[in-house]
């Protein structure tokens, strides 16, 4: 048991991974998510955001140590992490065209066997998220007939069912457009100040959006952390200097940063 | 012979105090023959056309059959065994069916063992096991020295419902389909979520090694017990699942009953046709497949926006 943290609701200390023995994804990365909180990992393509991800969900399995809610995640049964973690993936394959409803309300597979099946409190508890999400209209829709933004906004509606305390979402707004993206990550970000789950951890590679909606930013670059705490404290010229090898000018406006590159590239 | 005659010989057999049975003859022809048949196939089609579904759902591809578990190869090469050099007495859907989880072990060897279950191994697994299996099929018959036996095989290996369309078959056969029907049924909703794909599935608190190899093993099971008796029966597992999701959508808590429904009663139309369509018995793995194909090619047409 972890003491003194009652606050933290993910705890990762000192974690490590590599994929072959001798390049390291991942080396020492300690950080603490409190309730109440947003926080990105930030970094460039192959920064190893989605490696910690995938530690923080047991796909993988880093030297180190990963508490959540207090426990250590190795003593976590899959069921009991489904229960605690609500993932959503960067985007979602589908095969078989299901009805949105239907969709979300798989959802709530960690709360039953391999032979119960889902209630009808379950399926009207499904029409309340959609509710919430404002895509209550798709419901009787395929997944195959919606945009990418609403694909989103369902998969989150999925995780939201599973009634986990943390929401962890790979890129988000990876696939979207303007709009979109602010949406969906307003939606993330009240989801937590309204306490409808008590945490969201979100992998984003563009700083001008970390800067927007988090309270606390991970920068990432080669598997380890360069800078980690305030959106104000991490995002400084020198340290996106070091992750996107880029000078960036920071500014500040009513309590926004902005991030906006000092000059392009050249080619 | 009418309604009234096999109305009342089944009615006759179960009380026989309460109704005056019709003749003998007629109750025998329906009692004996027809009726054996005709739950046979159902079974049958029953099994294949379930298997077929949820290997469809959890391997997430839609172009999956039963045949995929090895486990049809297997009695193939089991049956032509014992067909060429195996003496009379010996039962052949015994050896089929020894053949056709053995074909199902070394897929689950493969699968479960160096590729943890993941979906890309279970299928290259089943098309390896299936390509040995075949070419063992060809030596098997190569090496056949009697010409009438291996005209015995080539006609097994078409499918044959009167095979298996004896009581004391039916019995044997509905011991192991009937329960591994029942736990598909009860299944039919975590299908939905083996379908997510292996990430999400995990993180939706899926035991995946785990519940993949137990259904797998149910479909192994079944699929094995329905060649061993019946033969090479195509199409229909991988046909009857797409008909259902064009009328009640891809929801499994719907396809698996409606599959179970259907793919009985196609099997049954098929083996109707195949006796009754020409003077001779046409090979029902003949006829399946014959009405199979043309209808998926149509019904792939229709349903371009469905699967994309």
């Amino acid at each position: 048991m972890e003491i003194g943290k009652e606050n933290s609701i993910i705890r990762a200390v000192n974690i490590s991974y590599s994929y072959d023995s001798d390049v390291k994804a991942l080396e020492n990365i300690s950080f603490n998510v409190l309730r109440g909180e947003v926080v990105t990992i930030l970094g460039p393509n192959g920064a190893g955001k989605t490696t910690l991800l995938k530690c923080l969900l047991k796909i993988l399995k880093p030297h180190g140590a990963i508490y959540i809610d207090g426990k250590e995640i190795q003593k976590i049964s899959n069921k009991e992490l489904a229960r605690k973690i609500g993932y959503v993936p960067q985007r979602h394959h589908s095969i078989f065209a299901y009805r949105v409803i239907d969709f979300v309300l798989m959802g709530r597979a960690p709360h039953h066997t391999m032979f119960s099946l889902p209630s009808k409190s379950e399926y009207e508890k499904v029409v309340e998220i959609l509710k919430i999400l404002g895509i209550s209209d798709l419901a009787h829709r395929t997944i195959a007939e919606v945009s990418g933004g609403q694909l989103q906004l369902i998969l989150i509606a999925r995780a939201l069912i599973q009634e986990a305390k943390i929401l962890l979402l790979d890129e988000p707004t990876a696939h979207l457009d303007i709009a979109n993206e602010l949406k969906v990550l307003s939606i993330v970000r009240s989801l937590v100040k309204k306490n409808i789950v008590e945490a969201a951890i979100m992998t984003l590679h563009d700083p001008i959006m970390a800067a927007l909606f988090s309270d606390k930013i991970i920068l990432l670059s080669n598997g380890v952390v360069l800078a980690y705490g305030k959106p104000e404290q991490v995002l400084a010229t020198e340290n996106l200097y070091k992750a996107y090898g880029i000078e960036f000018d920071v500014l500040r406006r009513n309590n926004n940063i902005l991030v906006i590159p000092k000059k392009l590239p050249e080619i | 012979m009418g309604v009234k005659d096999v109305i009342e010989s089944i009615l006759s057999a179960l009380v026989p105090s309460l109704i005056s049975s019709p003749p003998e003859a007629i109750q025998r022809i329906i009692l004996l023959y027809r009726l054996p048949r005709i739950i046979a196939a159902a079974l049958i089609g029953m099994a294949l056309a379930i298997s077929g579904a949820a290997l469809q759902a959890m391997l997430r591809n839609p172009l999956v059959s039963p045949h995929i578990l090895g486990v049809t190869s297997g009695a193939a090469l089991g049956a032509a065994l014992a067909i060429a050099f195996l003496p009379a007495y010996i039962p052949i859907e015994l050896i089929a069916m020894v053949f056709a989880l053995l074909a199902f072990i070394l897929v689950f060897i493969i699968a479960w063992g160096w590729g943890r279950g993941s979906i890309i191994s279970l299928v290259l697994s089943g098309v390896i096991v299936n390509a040995l299996f075949s070419a063992a099929l060809s030596l098997a018959k190569f090496l056949t020295p009697d010409p009438h036996r291996l005209a015995s095989i080539t006609f097994w290996l078409m499918g044959d419902i009167g095979q298996a369309a004896k009581w004391a078959d039916i019995y044997r056969m509905a011991l192991i389909i009937i329960p591994c029907i029942t736990i598909v049924v009860l299944l039919r909703w975590r299908l939905n979520i083996l379908s997510l794909g292996d990430e999400e599935a995990r993180t939706l608190g899926v035991n995946l090694t785990l519940e993949r190899g137990f259904c797998a093993t149910i479909c192994a099971l079944m699929t094995a017990t329905a060649v061993s008796y019946a033969g090479i029966i195509g199409w229909v597992g991988l046909l009857v699942p797409h008909i259902v999701r064009l009328t009640v959508g891809s929801d499994n808590r719907y396809v698996i009953p409606y599959t179970l429904f259907l793919g009985g009663t196609y099997m049954v139309l098929a083996d109707d046709l195949a006796r009754c369509l020409v003077t001779e018995v046409i090979p029902i793995g003949i006829l399946t497949t014959l009405m199979g194909a043309p209808l998926f090619i149509y019904l792939l047409r229709r349903a371009g926006r469905v699967w994309r």
